[in-house]
């Protein structure tokens, strides 16, 4: 098989997965009364099925009738990605949903903002910390003051309006 | 005679001042938001679309025409100066305007693009002014197999229309379709796929979806190529054009408009084919074909105007059959459905008001458009200079802040975030985006058309072929499927052995 289509396969694999969980899910739903010709499980079952079909075609696409113009795609994906930034901003997200109540929209948000720069590359601390810290205070009093809309204060709340 | 009347009545609503002013601060942030890089008009509503809630309706709404309009015309901005265009019906635009700027006359593409805009949006709300009331009418007595037709009809050409692969097409929409089964089914009560999750009753918010898939999904794609970056051209001279550029660009802006409407307001629409079509329009027609491919100007004001023309005939289906036929208009919906608004024939009989302002709010978004870009178009330009780490993490502040405002949930962020790889890898994997979003919205409005058509039919599934409408639209949408792959067919009849590709669109994530 074509090396580059290593990941198309697994995404393949993947799509059958969810045929899977989808028609297994389906039996899972409780039939309603007979007052209805069509009940809640038709249309899960066919979006199941074709998930399913469409997955294994895929899979076909992947192996046994490769799809040249992917896999020149892929092997060009393959060669620019560089996989530590997007795993690393990953994290970095968790984490700044998780900090968000706790330690209130500004510090997460002030945090945040000049780390995920760090790992998208830039080389410039001191101007993505204040970036950072404008944004926050901007948006925090432009939500809350402004809109009318609340934004957790957290660790700032006796200090905040 | 009452259409005019109707439409008097909402500028008299559309003008008062505060409306005024809504619709300046949506045609700005929604400019402001298209220009971002990868980010797309879908996007640019769905994240601003709660700000939105701090207003009645009919202001939301005024607003809403401003940002769908500035966030189109800012993807233009970003085609010709980036060469990344944020949804896919600025891509032509990309193909000659970014040319003109490389050249050193980026003023006169964004002047072109800015004012064709114009022309053709506004030569387009003229049609739906006329058009929507007519159709509304002759809407009211549609049929659930009808709608059941039409939405299956949207659906199939989406899918196989757009992207380069039908099969990845497919398995997006039917993914959508999945997600948006997720939650009680209305007709029975029955919880479905919740695996056990109470936040999921409700079924997936969709502003979590279009902002996880598009926005996080991009800023991750982004950052995993950060090696590859695209430079910003640098505008150089004035914005405007010279007498001769104009005199090139008028007809291309005239035709772009005849061609992106029409075929824009078809329940099958979308903006990609307009664009395409009006582009080899222009370059069969020009005197200087020679340029096309170096920075033709017609090349970029016919396909823009086209853009924008099928952008707003995306409305018609919209308003009067409640049937979104791209991602944007998916999002759309939405944002009526939070104001427990229905789209659809009934619209213009129960919120009358409500339709007029908003059309009349079109006119106005776009002359404001105007009068506020060719001036700005140096501030947007310089939004495009951000650093781009500074620029996406900046993006990823906005979509968490976008979803935690919308729903005050950690669930509804993490569930983003999420969403956000699955976007990432859609991209890295080349599955079109935005038929994900359309069978969210509209998977459960097709179902439950669907199931009543049956009920009517007492269990007869032959309703869907026997009413001549549905079946010509079922007919239809069998044909689209077959279109992509005629060039291969001709050439298989006319002997000629060299594999031709399949048409595409390209990808549809608007």
């Amino acid at each position: 098989m074509i090396p580059s289509l290593r990941g198309p396969l697994v995404a393949a694999v993947v799509v059958i997965g969810l045929g899977v969980v989808v028609l297994v899910g389906t039996t899972a739903i409780a039939q309603a009364g007979g007052y209805s010709p069509v009940g809640p499980t038709a249309i899960p079952l066919v979006v199941g099925l074709a998930i399913l079909v469409l997955g294994l075609l895929f899979l076909g696409r992947a192996t046994i009738r490769p799809d040249r113009d992917l896999a020149d795609r892929m092997a060009e994906e393959d060669r620019a990605t560089h996989w530590p930034t997007p795993t690393l901003l990953g994290a970095a997200l968790l984490g700044y949903a998780f900090a968000l109540a706790p330690l209130g929209y500004i510090l997460a948000t002030a945090a945040f903002l000049p780390l995920t720069a760090r790992i998208m590359g830039s080389a410039r601390p001191r101007r993505d910390v204040a970036v950072g810290v404008g944004l926050a205070v901007v948006v925090y009093f432009g939500f809350t003051e402004g809109l009318g809309v609340r934004l957790p204060a957290g660790v700032l709340d006796s200090v905040l309006p | 005679m009452d259409v005019l009347g109707d439409l008097l009545g909402g500028f008299a609503t559309a003008l008062q001042p505060q409306y005024l002013l809504y619709a300046a601060i949506g045609v700005t942030l929604g400019t402001l938001v298209g220009v971002l890089p990868g980010i797309g008009p879908a996007v640019t509503v769905a994240l601003l679309l709660p700000l939105t809630y701090a207003f009645d309706p009919i202001g939301a709404f005024i607003m809403f025409a401003g940002i769908y309009y500035g966030g189109m015309y800012g993807g233009s901005t970003t085609s010709i100066l980036l060469n990344t265009p944020g949804e896919s019906a600025s891509i032509v635009t990309a193909l000659e305007g970014f040319k003109m700027a490389k050249a050193g006359r980026a003023g006169a593409a964004l002047a072109t693009a800015a004012i064709g805009s114009f022309v053709a949006g506004t030569v387009s709300t003229i049609a739906i002014t006329f058009l929507a009331p007519t159709v509304a009418g002759i809407a009211v007595t549609f049929q659930p197999a009808d709608y059941f037709a039409l939405m299956v009809l949207a659906f199939v050409s989406v899918t196989a229309l757009v992207g380069r692969s039908i099969l990845r097409g497919a398995i997006s929409l039917f993914v959508g379709l999945f997600v948006g089964l997720i939650g009680i089914d209305v007709l029975s009560g029955q919880a479905r796929f919740t695996f056990g999750v109470p936040e999921l009753l409700d079924g997936l918010n969709i502003v979590v979806v279009a902002v996880g898939l598009f926005a996080v999904g991009e800023a991750f794609y982004v950052a995993s190529r950060m090696r590859h970056d695209p430079e910003v051209t640098p505008l150089k001279g004035k914005v405007g054009m010279t007498g001769e550029e104009f005199r090139r660009s008028w007809r291309p802006w005239l035709r772009g408009a005849a061609i992106g409407f029409p075929l824009g307001s078809l329940p099958a629409g979308g903006a990609e084919i307009p664009t395409f079509l009006s582009y080899n329009v222009e370059k069969r027609l020009s005197k200087h074909r020679e340029e096309f491919g170096h920075g033709a100007i017609e090349g970029v004001a016919g396909p823009e105007a086209a853009n924008n023309a099928a952008f707003s005939g995306v409305l018609v289906p919209l308003l009067t059959l409640g049937i979104p036929t791209s991602a944007t208009a998916a999002v759309m919906l939405v944002a009526f459905q939070v104001y427990n608004l229905q789209p659809g024939p009934l619209l213009f009989q129960n919120s009358p008001d409500l339709v007029w302002a908003l059309i009349a709010s079109l006119y106005i978004g776009n002359v404001m458009l105007l009068v506020l870009n060719l001036p700005l178009i140096r501030i947007w330009v310089k939004i495009l200079e951000i650093p781009r780490p500074v620029l996406y993490s900046g993006i990823l502040v906005f979509a968490t802040l976008g979803v935690y405002t919308a729903s005050n949930s950690l669930v509804d962020v993490l569930i983003m975030y999420a969403i956000g790889v699955v976007g990432f890898f859609m991209r890295r994997f080349d599955f079109p985006v935005g038929p994900v979003i359309l069978g969210v919205i509209l998977g459960p409005l097709l179902e439950a058309q669907f199931r009543r058509a049956v009920s009517i039919s007492q269990g007869d599934l032959s309703v869907f072929i026997t009413r001549p409408f549905s079946l010509a639209l079922l007919v239809i949408a069998a044909a689209v499927l077959v279109v992509p792959y005629l060039p291969r067919l001709i050439a298989l009849v006319r002997g000629d052995r060299t594999p031709k590709d399949r048409l595409d669109f390209g990808d549809m994530d608007d």
